[in-house]
């Protein structure tokens, strides 16, 4: 009987694999950042949409298929959502999770365990970078905040605050960058006049801010925005706390608008992953998303679709949907030698890779080179208020 | 630099101590007259609390569109009778079946309906966060200015304020209930001894009624008042009290009211104030910290003393 159950469940599996090449997709649907996240997962949609109406998988033309599951942003759901896409749903690749905890948390528990390589879309904690442990399976295809946290000193420099209070959120992502942030900023020279974590989602942060209020008028902000990062800015403002506000990725939402109100945030200025406006490949995918109703330059927009544009490009380079050394087919077809590919090129792409030509991908987002860590290199943004909504800038 | 104002200690602890203290006790006194009465702990308490946020907001939008402007204690009032059909209809179907069999069959019932309440609230309304009121409250001027003509600035919202006014209405409605009344007596006399209650006479599907209706009261202010304090609503908001709120109705003693409202206001403040700098300039405990003092309270108080402060009962 056991037999019986085995081989209809193997045939069951084998049937659905020739139909069609899956691959999860674990997103942030629900939890603190469902805003950030809906546009992300749109692009991960088109990308799909566009490898599909150009030719699909292989040489018989298999359908790509997303497999959506909720990582909530959490790492508790994250493990949940990617063992039954590993287990149940016998997914290729995993291209997700939103939250750097998610990301680790189902790398380390579910996705490395099994072999199954993982391709961040937005991760951008720096234990990630460090975290394979000679697996090479975790890639991603946003850069690290030991970038991000030298590039909010440097702002909070040149906005000329010489001392400045940190609070960031007990998790993954929110802790790591406001260290980066701490170490960068002091060795620039200024003072942190007081550094203390908040825990997540409390109703209040009335004692937190008047801990740290007393200290500095500069609060620079690590946490998601639904998170606790509204009540503790909106905690700020009501008590006169801070004047001057700083953050990063987390908290640069239209949400912080809707319910704080931009007049109230005049004085804020939050950093994000930005993309380079000027490259052909920029424009590139900005026709593509203009062309989709997708927003091309929110946060991590480009780098959903290029993500999963990657790992397709993978999966087509090694011939086959098997699991086994995929990571250096995504090593390939993203850095030279090569002919270069654009976001959207899928047909061109899948032409070369099939004469058995290199190719090189550019994405919307950067040029998308891995490093011997899976982490590329990318470009940030400040974004302050400019009539009602918010206004970017790249940092040079 | 910020000016502390001089009257620090009681405008950023103690009273914000107080406003989520009256939360927890809201929400303590549904879940403490369930499990006195109903024996059994109601997990989807918080999710009730939630559902009726949403409901408030709804009732307020709807008003929007007619060109209303209500105040959300206003809209709260359908919203409430709405939570109350739903808190009947889920005992009736869900926990009802169960009320002879053993209690972990409907707690577990109650586990299922907070993810059931949770997910439905996701489709209907979204994952997204909804605002009650946009932009930032300004303390109370009137108080303010009275206040620190006499050296103390006191520097409380009038949402505070309603919050406040609001908990002291209900509890003191509650108190007039289970005093005065028939049917409060009578749920005195189950949360005691059902089986006595039962011999003597007393309806006891009645007073089940009663206690569903009196916590779906208690859990719609309690949501409501969370989200007039944080002035958002999103879908986990409920379970996240849920664990301080269990703490709080520990603390008290289960099954009774009074100590379901001390527990709120003693695991609020102690939350607060343990950040407060204490001893030197530091906080005594990082505020990141906070949540835990409520686990520690109700760890210490299940060893020393499982029956709670107003001599509950105990399990």
């Amino acid at each position: 009987m056991k037999n019986v159950l085995m081989a209809t469940a193997a045939t069951l599996l084998a049937t659905s694999a020739m139909a069609e090449v899956n691959i999860g997709n674990p997103m942030a649907m629900t939890g603190p950042i469902p805003d950030l996240n809906a546009p992300i997962a749109a692009a991960v949609d088109l990308a799909a949409a566009n490898i599909n109406a150009q030719g699909g998988m292989f040489a018989d033309g298999e359908t790509l298929n997303i497999i959506r599951a909720d990582s909530a942003c959490d790492p508790v759901a994250a493990v949940d959502a990617v063992t039954k896409l590993i287990n149940v749903n016998g997914v290729t690749a995993i291209v997700g999770p939103v939250c750097s905890g998610a990301a680790i948390a189902q790398a380390e528990s579910v996705a490395i365990p099994a072999g199954v390589l993982t391709l961040s879309v937005s991760a951008s904690s720096p234990a990630i970078t460090t975290m394979e442990d000679g697996t090479d399976l975790v890639f991603r295809a946003a850069a690290s905040d030991a970038y991000q946290g030298v590039a909010l000193a440097e702002l909070a420099m040149a906005n000329g605050f010489t001392d400045i209070a940190v609070s960031y959120a007990n998790d993954d992502y929110n802790a790591a960058i406001a260290e980066v942030f701490v170490q960068a900023y002091e060795g620039m020279g200024g003072t942190i006049t007081a550094n203390e974590a908040h825990e997540p989602n409390k109703a209040s942060y009335r004692s937190e801010v008047a801990t740290i209020g007393a200290t500095s008028e500069n609060l620079a902000l690590f946490s998601y925005y639904g998170s606790g990062g509204i009540t503790l800015m909106r905690n700020a403002l009501e008590t006169g706390a801070f004047t001057n506000f700083i953050g990063a990725d987390g908290m640069l939402s239209d949400e912080l608008i809707e319910q704080i109100g931009a007049e109230n945030l005049m004085t804020s200025t939050f950093t994000t992953s930005a993309s380079d406006a000027s490259t052909p490949s920029f424009a590139a995918w900005k026709a593509i998303a203009d062309e989709a109703g997708v927003p091309a330059s929110d946060p991590f927009v480009a780098n959903g679709y290029d993500a999963t544009f990657m790992m397709a490009l993978a999966i087509e380079a090694a011939g086959n949907d098997g699991r086994e050394g995929l990571s250096e087919h995504l090593r390939a077809i993203a850095s030279a030698p090569g002919e270069v590919i654009l976001p959207g090129q899928w047909a061109e792409a899948k032409a070369i890779l099939a004469a058995g030509g290199d190719i090189n991908y550019e994405g919307g987002a950067g040029n998308q080179d891995f490093d011997e860590n899976g982490d590329v290199a990318g470009n940030f943004s400040k974004s302050v208020i400019v009539d009602g909504a918010w206004a970017a800038e790249l940092i040079q | 630099m910020w000016d502390a104002f001089g009257f620090e200690f009681v405008n950023f602890y103690l009273i914000p101590g107080l406003v989520l203290g009256c939360i927890y006790a809201l929400g303590a006194i549904g879940i403490t007259l369930t499990f006195g009465i109903l024996r059994f702990a109601n997990f989807a308490h918080g999710e009730i609390m939630m559902s009726g946020a949403y409901l408030t907001w709804t009732v307020m939008a709807i008003a929007g569109y007619a060109g209303l402007t209500l105040h959300p204690l206003v809209a709260m009032v359908p919203a409430t009778l709405l939570v109350i059909l739903l808190f009947l209809g889920t005992d009736k179907f869900f926990y009802k079946p169960f009320r002879k069999a053993d209690t972990i069959k409907v707690v577990m019932a109650s586990f299922g309906m907070m993810l059931i309440i949770r997910s439905a609230v996701q489709v209907i309304w979204g994952p997204n966060q909804l605002t009650f009121v946009r932009g930032i409250a300004k303390p109370n001027s009137v108080l303010s200015d009275v206040s620190n003509d006499i050296g103390m600035m006191l520097i409380i919202p009038n949402k505070h304020l309603f919050i406040f006014a609001g908990t002291v209405i209900i509890v003191i409605a509650l108190s007039y209930l289970l005093n005065r009344t028939r049917i409060g007596k009578a749920m005195r006399a189950v949360s005691d001894s059902p089986d006595l209650a039962h011999v003597t006479g007393i309806d006891v599907d009645k007073v089940i009624r009663a206690t569903w209706i009196v916590g779906g009261i208690c859990a719609t202010a309690a949501g409501v008042f969370l989200v007039m304090d944080v002035q958002m609503l999103e879908t986990t908001m409920g379970f996240r009290m849920l664990l301080p709120m269990f703490a709080a109705a520990i603390l008290g003693g289960i099954g009774k009211p009074y100590g379901a409202v001390f527990g709120g206001l003693v695991i609020g403040l102690a939350e607060e104030l343990s950040a407060y700098p204490w001893i030197g300039d530091t906080p005594l405990l990082s505020p990141g910290y906070k949540t835990g003092v409520a686990f520690a309270i109700m760890v210490i108080m299940l060893i020393v003393r499982p029956q709670g402060l107003f001599k509950g009962r105990s399990f």
